[in-house]
Parts: structure tokens; C-alpha cells; sequence
């Protein structure tokens, strides 16, 4: 399935929730359990994570998940495994930064996710004039390719941003890194949701980057997105240990 | 102001920090066309800075080559020991031109960390510097001059803790301080337009060889060559000199021994996408940056700016790699030979052109890009096997 199909923005669908879980081959045999954990809690679809060397958009805690990602020598096939694994539970989206799928070859690794079962790809050091020959890539595999907006891009540029994304628009909810400080308040977000929305009727718009629990993701909400990201909060539960049953349930918590 | 160098270049990073980059592009090219800021940028670098600094003719190191003459571009006698004021008064300008009271810079060798700490102070700008803890501890006089001239210094203990991850931790900085802060990039890598911004305020290195070169000995050298890690001491001695027939050289950093890739992304690198901009890179298969290492916090660096992966695909420059060993020798050739002191860095320049002088007829002049002073390095070089 196209991410935007299991996203698209519908009456009375929504609004959703997609977490953010690591590929890690020291925790490769936990997946399967824990992306069944997350759909069962309610989350409409899962973003897989590659780790990078230098992931210049994540905070402290998914920085050093990655760093002990690579540590435990992670590579393409664990993530293509991965995918695999995630995708027979819930549509799978890929984040990752620009350099891993560059070395690939960006029809090489389009086609390899897609063939995995991946529905979509997201990339946070991809600037939207860079976007070209990936959203050309994109097209020919049948992946999506998410784009970003951020507090400081001008309303008409989130249009134009939106009506090239593919699978659902990421609104970043505040300046800097991933899982620290606080987000934007909804009356900031809001004209970027409603220029997102002209530009692109169909598209969601889903926020990120500093929603971690039921009050950050109301007042994301309360924007008019049709959903919420989060990495960092559950990452967080992840390193710690946390059970299926209680990643369920702290899923169900946020999602309701 | 070219986005890309061929293929090379661009700007790959996270949509918020489009808008500082645009305005950052915009305030610059308003600024070049302002004959204000092209006086006070003139005046500074003159009676703060010291410039213009001279083109030494080497002539015991001459000797030792035995062959082409060589002459030293002194950087090193840039204030702050090091061509890096150039960049950091440029940039500081610009900071100032846009209102922003707030500047980080990243710094491996401690040279740029140095300079930026010196344009904050006298511009009065608030001056925060990100700093791999190998680093402070290899270049340990940096850390204390920073501090002395005001600045804060954050040590970075993730990654490699070097000027690779103190790149990452100035970037995560500027994310989230960006409508306050600018992020003072020390080399001509990045994304645009820093990587042209760099290039300009650093040209003055090369604008004066030629003509110094001219006054000194007649015409333009036979070859002009420079140190890279990220490449802003050669891209400035470089592009004056790219519509002319000089031969350029860029000597980047092989570290210890031949089986290392050391630090050199041009010579044993791939093209790929690092802090921004799409150049060569010492990476692995799956794309992860390598780990890095040189003798010079300096050039210890898995990237390079992208003009200068274009001046290498297209033959305009060519890049070679010189070992640890051999910038040490070349450091205590010029510290017996001339009575100069360099920094670890462009001793691997100053050893790629004796070689080269000595293949080159005495007829011949190289110019050799000295772009800071060795004071920092005296504890490394004390250290180390003779």
C-alpha cells in the first residue's frame, strides 16, 4: 500500500499516529513484536529508522541510539530486513539521511525498499531544492517521498512544498533537534497546516519533533494536522526496556 | 554566487535552516555591492588583521630542493596566526549586517575557533565554540587563547570527537538558535552558500600572490600550491589564479601510515553528501562517514569543500596525499632552514613543494600557501618519533 493511501487525509480518518523505531541489529529479533506492540496500541503506520554516522536532526537520545545502531554494525540488509519485517504489520515509511541512499545509488535503493515493501521514504537533510531526481526516483519505484515544512518556512513555500510531497507532509513543530523543548503552539502551526491543506487537499499533515506525550500531541492537534510523529518519547521506552504490553498501552494512551 | 561546481555542491539539510542560508546568500550579495561594507572590510583586514602579508622567498628551503624557487605565501602572519581571520571578519560583517548578536563556529585545529573569538570580541558579537575533545587535548594553546579572548567552548564528546562532530554539534546548534545565531562555517565546505562565501573572503590569499609575484619576480608562478582539509586556505589561493595557466596543487592530509586513508576525501574518498553539500567523502559502503586521523587537527577532516571535488574531476587542480612523517620533516625543514615556526597543517604543502620545486628547472617559481603559524603545535611535534 502508498503511504498517502494509508494516510490520506479523509472525513473521519485519523487523526494518526505513526511511531519511530530504530533499525538495530542488536534488537532485530524484537521487531517484528514491537511494531505488532505499537499497531495493536493503535499506530496507523511505522517509520523505520537507518542510522547515520552524522544525523544532524536528532537530539541527544536518537543520536546515541544510532551511534549504538552502528556500533552493533547495522547495515542496508538489516534495514532491508527490517522493512520486511514492519511492512507485513503496518505501511512502512524509511527515514533516513541523504547520504546512505546517495552511496546506493538512488534508484538501487528506492527500488530495493519498495521491493522490501516499503511505502514510503523520508529524509531530513533534504532540502526541497535538492528533492528532483529523488521525487523523479520515487515515482519510478512507487515510493513516496515524504517532504518537510518548519516554523520558519514562508506559507508559500509550505504550498509549493506540499503539492510535490508524496504520502503525508512533515511539519517540524519547532527550531531544533529531534526530542527536546518544546513545540510551536497550535495558533503558530495552524497557517502552515491550512496552506498545507489548500495546496494539497488530500494530503495529511503530520507533526514532529517534540510531541512525546497525550499534552504535546493535542496541542499539535489542536493545529488542524491529521496526525503526530513520535521518535524520541518512544525511543526513550525502547532503551529502557520497556515490555509489549506497556509499549501498547502507552501507544493507546496517545493515540485515543 | 554558484549553488552547484558541476555535480558538485548544493545544499542537503533540514528545511528549518533554509531560510538563514537564503537570507545569509542575500545579505552577502547586497554587502559586495556596498561600497561601506567593502571600506570597513578593507580597513579591518588591514589594521586589525595585517594585511597584506608578504611572499617570502625561501631560499635556504630552495636549496634544499634544488630546483625551482620557493616562496612562501605568510599567512601565519595574519593576525591570530592563521589565514582564517579572513573568513571570520568576512563572516562577523555579515552577522553584524544582519542583526544577529549570537555567533558559533565549529574548530578542529583551534585556528578558526581563534579567529571567530577575536571578530566576536571586537565586533561585539557573543561567541560560542564547538570542539572536539581530542582536538582540545592536541591543541591544547587554542583552547586556552579562545577562552582568554571570550569565548565559550562547548567540547563534543560524541562521534569521533573531532572537527567532523563538532560540524554536527554547530549545526544542531544553528537548528535550534537559528534566527538569533549565525553559524560562522570556518571552511569552504557546507551548504550553499558557504562553500562561495568562504571562497570570496579568502581570495584575498590569492589576489595578493598574484600580484606580489608579479612585483617579485616578473610574472605568475609556475605552480601554486596549498594544503586542503576543507579547503578554504587553497580555494582562496586558487581561484584568482584558475583563469591563468599556474598549476595548482592541493595536498591533503595520509595520515600514518600508507595503508590509512587518513584524512584524504579527494585523493581516497567518494563523491557523497556530508554537512550539506554533495563533494567527495571517506565513507563505507553503506554510506557511514569513516573515522578519520592526521597528525593536524586541521585536515583531520572525512569531507572537502565541493569546488574543490569539481577542480579535481575536471584536472584543473590536482590533489595528492603526504603522509604524518613527511609534514613533520617539512615542519623542521622550514623551522632550521627559514626560522619559521608552521602549523602541522601546511607542513604537508610545504613537503609536496619541495618535492615538486625539486623536479621543477631553477627558471621556475612555486608558491606555497603557509596558512598558519606552529606555536599549537609545538607539544605534537615534541611528541612525536623523530
Amino acid at each position: 500500500m502508498r503511504l498517502g493511501d494509508a494516510l490520506a487525509r479523509r472525513t473521519g480518518a485519523g487523526p494518526y499516529l505513526v511511531p519511530y523505531v530504530l533499525v538495530d541489529r542488536g534488537r532485530s529479533r524484537r521487531l517484528g513484536a514491537t511494531v505488532r506492540a505499537l499497531r495493536a496500541g493503535g499506530a496507523t503506520a511505522v517509520e523505520l529508522g537507518f542510522p547515520f554516522s552524522d544525523p544532524i536532526a536528532d537530539g541527544p537520545v536518537l543520536e546515541a541510539a544510532s551511534g549504538r545502531a552502528l556500533g552493533r554494525g547495522t547495515s542496508w540488509s538489516d534495514l532491508r530486513r527490517g522493512v520486511r519485517v514492519a511492512a507485513a504489520i503496518l505501511p512502512t515509511a524509511v527515514m533516513t539521511y541523504a547520504n546512505p541512499v546517495w552511496r546506493r545509488g538512488l534508484d538501487r535503493a528506492f527500488e530495493e525498499l519498495a521491493a522490501a515493501g516499503a511505502s514510503g521514504l523520508i529524509v531530513p537533510d533534504l532540502s526541497w531544492e535538492e528533492t528532483g531526481p529523488w521525487r523523479r526516483a520515487a515515482r519510478r519505484s512507487g515510493l513516496d517521498l515524504v517532504l518537510f515544512a518548519a516554523p520558519g518556512t514562508s506559507l508559500d513555500r509550505v504550498g509549493r512544498i506540499a503539492a510535490q510531497a508524496r504520502g503525508f507532509l512533515y511539519l517540524v513543530a519547532r527550531y531544533g533537534t529531534s526530542g527536546s523543548g518544546a513545540a510551536r503552539s497550535a495558533r503558530e502551526l495552524r497557517p502552515m497546516v491550512d496552506a498545507a491543506h489548500r495546496a494539497a487537499p488530500k494530503l495529511a499533515v503530520l507533526v514532529g519533533f517534540g510531541v512525546r506525550d497525550r499534552v504535546t500531541r493535542e496541542a499539535a492537534l489542536a493545529s488542524g494536522a491529521d496526525g503526530v510523529i513520535v521518535g524520541t518519547a518512544l525511543e526513550e521506552r525502547l532503551a529502557a526496556g520497556a515490555s509489549y504490553g506497556e509499549l501498547t498501552r502507552w501507544v493507546a494512551r496517545l493515540a485515543r | 554566487m554558484p549553488r552547484r561546481f558541476g555535480a558538485y555542491g548544493g545544499a542537503y539539510v533540514p528545511e528549518t535552516l533554509v531560510p538563514a542560508l537564503e537570507e545569509l546568500a542575500r545579505t552577502w550579495r547586497e554587502a559586495r555591492r556596498d561600497p561601506s561594507f567593502r571600506r570597513e572590510l578593507r580597513t579591518l583586514s588591514e589594521t586589525l588583521g595585517g594585511r597584506p602579508t608578504p611572499l617570502y622567498f625561501a631560499r635556504n628551503l630552495t636549496r634544499r630542493a634544488g630546483g625551482a624557487e620557493i616562496w612562501l605565501k605568510r599567512e601565519d602572519l595574519v593576525h591570530g596566526g592563521a589565514h582564517k581571520f579572513n573568513n571570520a571578519l568576512g563572516q562577523g560583517l555579515l552577522a553584524r549586517r544582519m542583526g544577529k548578536p549570537r555567533l558559533i563556529a565549529e574548530t578542529g585545529a583551534g585556528q578558526h575557533g581563534v579567529a571567530t573569538a577575536m571578530i566576536g570580541a571586537a565586533l561585539g558579537l557573543r561567541t560560542e565554540v564547538y570542539m572536539g575533545v581530542v582536538d582540545m587535548r592536541r591543541q591544547r594553546p587554542n583552547v586556552e587563547r579562545m577562552q582568554l579572548l571570550g569565548a565559550r567552548i562547548h567540547p563534543v564528546t560524541t562521534g569521533s570527537r573531532t572537527l567532523k562532530d563538532a560540524i554536527n554539534a554547530a549545526l544542531r546548534d544553528w537548528i535550534a538558535n537559528v534566527r538569533t545565531t549565525h553559524y560562522l562555517l570556518g571552511s569552504a565546505v557546507g551548504p550553499h552558500p558557504f562553500p562561495s562565501l568562504v571562497a570570496d573572503f579568502q581570495s584575498v590569499i590569492g589576489r595578493e600572490i598574484r600580484r606580489q609575484s608579479v612585483r617579485a619576480f616578473g610574472r605568475l608562478p609556475d605552480l601554486a600550491v596549498a594544503c586542503v582539509g576543507g579547503g578554504s586556505n587553497a580555494i582562496g589561493t586558487f581561484h584568482p589564479l584558475l583563469a591563468t595557466s599556474v598549476d595548482l596543487l592541493g595536498v591533503e592530509a595520509g595520515g600514518r601510515s600508507p595503508r590509512s586513508a587518513g584524512a584524504a576525501s579527494l585523493t581516497r574518498g567518494r563523491p557523497g553528501i556530508l554537512h550539506g553539500t554533495f563533494s567527495y567523502v571517506l565513507q563505507d559502503a553503506d554510506g557511514q562517514v569513516a573515522d578519520t586521523e592526521s597528525v593536524s587537527a586541521g585536515l583531520d577532516y572525512a569531507g572537502v569543500g565541493p569546488e574543490h571535488a569539481w577542480l579535481r574531476d575536471t584536472g584543473r587542480a590536482r590533489y595528492l596525499a603526504v603522509r604524518d612523517r613527511d609534514a613533520l620533516t617539512a615542519f623542521r625543514w622550514l623551522a632550521q632552514d627559514e626560522g619559521i615556526l608552521p602549523a602541522l597543517e601546511p607542513s604537508h604543502a610545504v613537503f609536496a613543494a619541495v618535492r615538486e620545486a625539486h623536479r621543477r628547472p631553477s627558471s621556475q617559481h612555486v608558491v606555497v600557501t603557509l596558512s598558519g603559524r606552529g606555536d599549537k603545535d609545538l607539544e605534537v611535534v615534541r611528541r612525536a618519533p623523530r
